[in-house]
């Protein structure tokens, strides 16, 4: 005799598949980066519980499928030193980690590989991710957050709720600038064009730059340092039957801080917001219910914008409809 | 302590249109020139630029100056009265030496005729010096064609040959056809008592000396001048070093043997 | 004579020697390299003994100190140009001995070729007083001892970082004040005998180098960065430029600016001609000048093998193995004849 409690198996983490009494386990691992060793515990559940099999999902996680419904309470006693490892070490707030996920509406905070590998990335994603995790985890509210380390925005931060984009400011010493016009080139080629030689010398265009840095890995002399670290906060892309499309540029050039309390004080807004006659509403339907300005009057309360920060007062989401 | 960049303002005496693009200017300056030497011409707050000296006199030089970027372009608004900074003079010139008693041909190709006017006039001057003073001169088209009047004057003193590459417009009456056309056909009597000066752009100059060489000219009796890009005219820079040589010091003439065995 | 000194007594001497130097040394300055998280080691001004990078191998040389990256020659207005002073202080470079050999290199150019004085050059260049740091370890990427500029002189002091303090060795009127803040000590010179890195330099190079494929592949890799030349101690090419004022188009200044070999438009002429357009062409003309031509000139080698060229090739294009690469080329065609 089954007798499931499917709102609870899917808030465990687990999934109502095609297969009458087998789930599958979704696994979190934070912005994507996990110690070889937890594999092994990903391995054992599939090959003891699942059906051998490992699906790896679009949001860096694993999903163990195949895993009959009854088993769920040893799948977890199992799956515990991976939430300690990923979560609960990481600061986030499980009080038992024999127990499995305690949430599974807000998603795992997926990032690029960011500055321990990659070149480009012009900060540690794996990091923010961490933080962010610890801030909004667990939380049922359906959201999805990625971070990714520059505008190339590998992480696809474009198709989330939340995509956050590392930025930094360029610092420019004349005197050490030989005019190669190397970064000029580079930003035409690859960037926005925000830059032109006067004088022989650089000129950048602040509301044209990105802030991706590539200036800064193309000049030889390092006349183009990086100075501080900022961020670009584009909002509510989706996929979706309703109304797919990218998300779009909510902040930009704001520090870490505000990154950190935007994202907290949306889930304010969605408490406050949410139509709660619906078995679930994404944050971005939300939106197209309020409106941006209610959405940026919660969701901006206490933010220090800085100097260089601009927060958009409208935006053209556009998308498309099936 | 001397500074060799501080240049010194130069009037401008006399304006002569050559063609549509060269003009060329006469400056009031006290130098010592050697023909096929250069100075560093320029106009605060626009630019500076190595230009070879095409005649020279008694407190004045002259310079003809191709219309061909940021500085020229400013410098061919000018006109008599203002002025010009220049500094120099650079580089190596002519060993007129080598050539006393010799026939001499020069070869020019275009604005390359500007290095060697100051020679064609000296040996006009003085016709004993060479034996015998030959000019081909290729132009690309007659419009082209710099220095008439003064090559209308090299006609009666010397043997003067002009061709052009095309006569797009009509109505040339001399020869049409490549200066290595030229070289080919000029009668050489004595080959090993004939030096040869070769100056144009650098694919004129390199199909004129095989040709020569073709025609039984010594290596160490042809003389060709560079052109190079230069900033600082004294061997600073490195714009124009090529394999051990500077071109501002030990050229922009130099000897065949020396040019010939340059890798670059 | 050797003294030894502890932090606090070099820098009372480099106190009293601020007063009437500017002390350069490298400095590892956080989060300032190209990547993001990363250092930059170059030379800054600095004021305590603290501040510099003994460890690390800079990334630039010293050699912006007397050659910097962009120099105002003449400033003019519409009737009269004046030149630049560099002001009355005397300059102290901290740097290790293939540095000291890479200004003897400099000097040669900017002092004597074509008989001339660079004087902008001259009159930094004889403020510079060295005080050599000793190498304990050669670099991966250094081969100073094939080119034979693992030692250096004509120092002022010469110091080893040693159990917390300094061991220096100091020569001329130093010694004086050395003498004030350290205790006597004794010390031997040690300079690096063997490099990981060797590279053996061909007596000549003929034509049959010249047309190899291994410049076709260079060029294929090369993308003309000027990242070797820029780093290089012993790179002393540069371009002039005009510039006016915006907010006064008759006032201005004449400048010179580093240029490299290797990046577009170094041989363009007005008009636009340009000799080395090909990449591999730019590359064997670095290569030659550094290992051949400036010898032809000068009667020993540009190349200090100070290595800065291989450890910032984005494009991981060794120089240290095509010299090796050339001689080997030349070894076989001398076999072959």
């Amino acid at each position: 005799m089954l007798d499931i409690n499917t709102k609870k198996l899917m808030k465990n983490a687990y999934r109502i598949t095609k297969h009458r009494g087998i789930t599958a386990l979704r696994v979190r691992v934070l912005g994507g980066g996990l110690d070889a060793g937890y594999l092994d515990v990903i391995k054992a559940i599939a090959e003891r519980f699942g059906n051998g099999k490992v699906h790896i999902t679009t949001r860096q996680g694993f999903e163990i499928p195949g895993i009959p419904m009854e088993k769920i309470p040893g799948v977890n006693r199992l799956l515990a030193p991976v939430i300690q490892g990923l979560e609960v070490e990481m600061g986030v707030g499980i009080a038992d980690v024999n127990g499995g996920y305690p949430a599974a509406g807000t998603r795992n905070v997926s990032a690029c590989i960011g500055n321990s590998v990659c070149p480009f990335a012009n900060f540690n994603t794996t990091e923010l991710a961490g933080k962010i995790e610890k801030l909004i985890y667990p939380n049922d509210f359906h959201v999805k957050i990625a971070v990714t380390g520059c505008p190339n925005d590998c992480i696809k931060a474009h198709m989330q709720d939340i995509g956050v984009i590392g930025l930094v400011l360029p610092v420019y010493d004349p005197g050490r600038c030989m005019g190669c016009g190397a970064c000029v080139k580079n930003c035409r080629k690859v960037a926005s064009g925000a830059l032109e030689m006067v004088n022989y010398k650089v000129r950048r265009d602040h509301r044209r730059c990105l802030g991706c840095g590539e200036c800064v890995l193309k000049c030889p002399t390092s006349a183009w340092t990086r100075g501080d670290q900022y961020y670009r906060l584009v909002i509510m892309g989706r996929t979706g039957k309703k109304n797919p499309r990218l998300a779009r540029t909510f902040l930009e050039w704001v520090n870490e801080g505000a990154v950190l309390k935007v994202i907290g004080n949306m889930y304010g807004y969605i408490e406050k917001y949410i139509d709660r006659s619906l078995p679930k509403e994404h944050v971005g339907y939300i939106v197209d219910r309020t409106g941006l300005p209610v959405f940026s009057q919660e969701v901006l309360q206490g933010i220090e914008l800085g100097s260089l920060g601009r927060a958009a007062g409208f935006i053209p989401f556009g998308g498309y409809t099936y | 302590m001397s500074n060799p960049y501080l240049p010194f303002r130069a009037a401008i005496i006399e304006v002569r249109r050559e063609t549509a693009v060269d003009f060329t200017y006469r400056l009031e300056a006290d130098m010592q020139v050697a023909g096929g030497q250069f100075v560093e011409v320029s106009i605060p707050g626009v630019g500076e630029a190595p230009i070879s000296v095409s005649d020279f006199g008694d407190g004045w030089i002259e310079m003809t100056i191709r219309r061909v970027g940021r500085l020229t372009n400013v410098i061919h608004h000018l006109r008599p009265g203002n002025s010009l900074f220049i500094r120099g003079t650079y580089g190596r010139g002519f060993p007129l030496e080598r050539y006393a008693g010799k026939d001499l041909i020069i070869a020019a190709g275009g604005t390359g005729l500007a290095p060697v006017k100051s020679l064609l006039n000296r040996y006009g001057g003085n016709p004993g010096e060479v034996k015998s003073l030959t000019l081909l001169a290729g132009f690309k088209t007659p419009a082209d064609i710099l220095f008439r009047d003064e090559i209308e004057r090299w006609r009666r003193q010397h043997r003067v040959e002009i061709t052009v590459d095309r006569d797009d417009a009509g109505g040339w009456p001399g020869r049409v056809g490549l200066i290595t056309g030229l070289i080919a056909r000029e009668p050489i009597s004595q080959p090993e008592n004939t030096v040869v000066i070769v100056v144009g752009p650098p694919a004129m100059m390199k199909f004129s000396t095989l040709e020569f060489i073709k025609r039984g000219i010594k290596q160490e009796n042809i003389w060709v001048s560079f052109e190079r890009k230069m900033c600082c005219g004294i061997g600073k820079c490195g714009h124009c070093k090529i394999d051990g040589a500077y071109v501002c010091l030990e050229g922009p003439v130099l000897n065949y043997t020396t040019a010939g065995r340059l890798m670059d | 004579m050797a003294y030894w000194l502890d932090m606090d007594s070099f820098n009372g001497i480099l106190k009293e020697l601020s007063a009437d130097n500017v002390v350069y040394a490298p400095v590892k300055m956080t989060g300032k390299g190209a990547f993001s998280g990363t250092d930059l080691v170059a030379y800054r001004e600095i004021s305590g003994v603290e501040q510099i990078e003994f460890k690390e191998k800079s990334r630039f040389s010293p050699k912006e100190i007397v050659f910097p990256i962009t120099q105002t020659l003449l400033y003019f207005t519409e009737e009269e140009y004046a030149v630049p002073g560099t002001g009355e202080k005397g300059i102290i470079v901290f740097c290790r001995p293939c540095d000291v050999n890479a200004f003897k290199r400099l000097d040669e150019i900017f002092l004597r070729n074509g008989g001339r004085v660079d004087s902008y050059y001259r009159e930094l260049r004889e403020k510079v007083r060295f005080f050599v740091i000793e190498c304990a370890e050669s670099f991966d990427s250094c081969f100073c001892v094939s080119m034979g500029t693992n030692r250096a002189d004509g120092y002022d002091v010469f110091i080893r970082a040693a159990g917390g303090g300094f061991l220096c060795d100091v020569r001329g009127d130093l010694a004086t004040l050395f003498e004030k803040f350290g205790g006597p000590a004794e010390m031997s010179l040690r300079f690096i005998e063997e490099n990981k890195t060797k590279v053996s330099i061909p007596e000549s190079v003929d034509q049959s180098v010249f047309g190899h494929g291994i410049w076709r592949e260079y060029a294929s890799r090369c993308i003309a960065c000027g990242r070797c030349t820029v780093s290089c101690p012993t790179c002393s090419c540069f371009t002039m430029q005009d510039i006016f004022y915006e907010d006064n188009p008759n006032r201005g200044e004449r400048r010179r600016v580093w240029a490299s070999c290797m990046i577009d438009g170094f041989t363009a002429m007005a008009g636009g001609h340009g000799f080395r357009e090909d990449h591999g062409d730019r590359m064997r003309f670095k290569l030659m000048h550094k290992i051949s031509d400036f010898r032809k000139r000068f009667g020993y080698n540009m190349c200090v093998g100070c290595g800065r060229c291989d450890d910032v090739c984005p494009e991981y294009i060794s120089f240290a193995r095509a010299i090796n690469r050339v001689d080997a080329l030349m070894k076989e065609a001398v076999e072959n004849v």
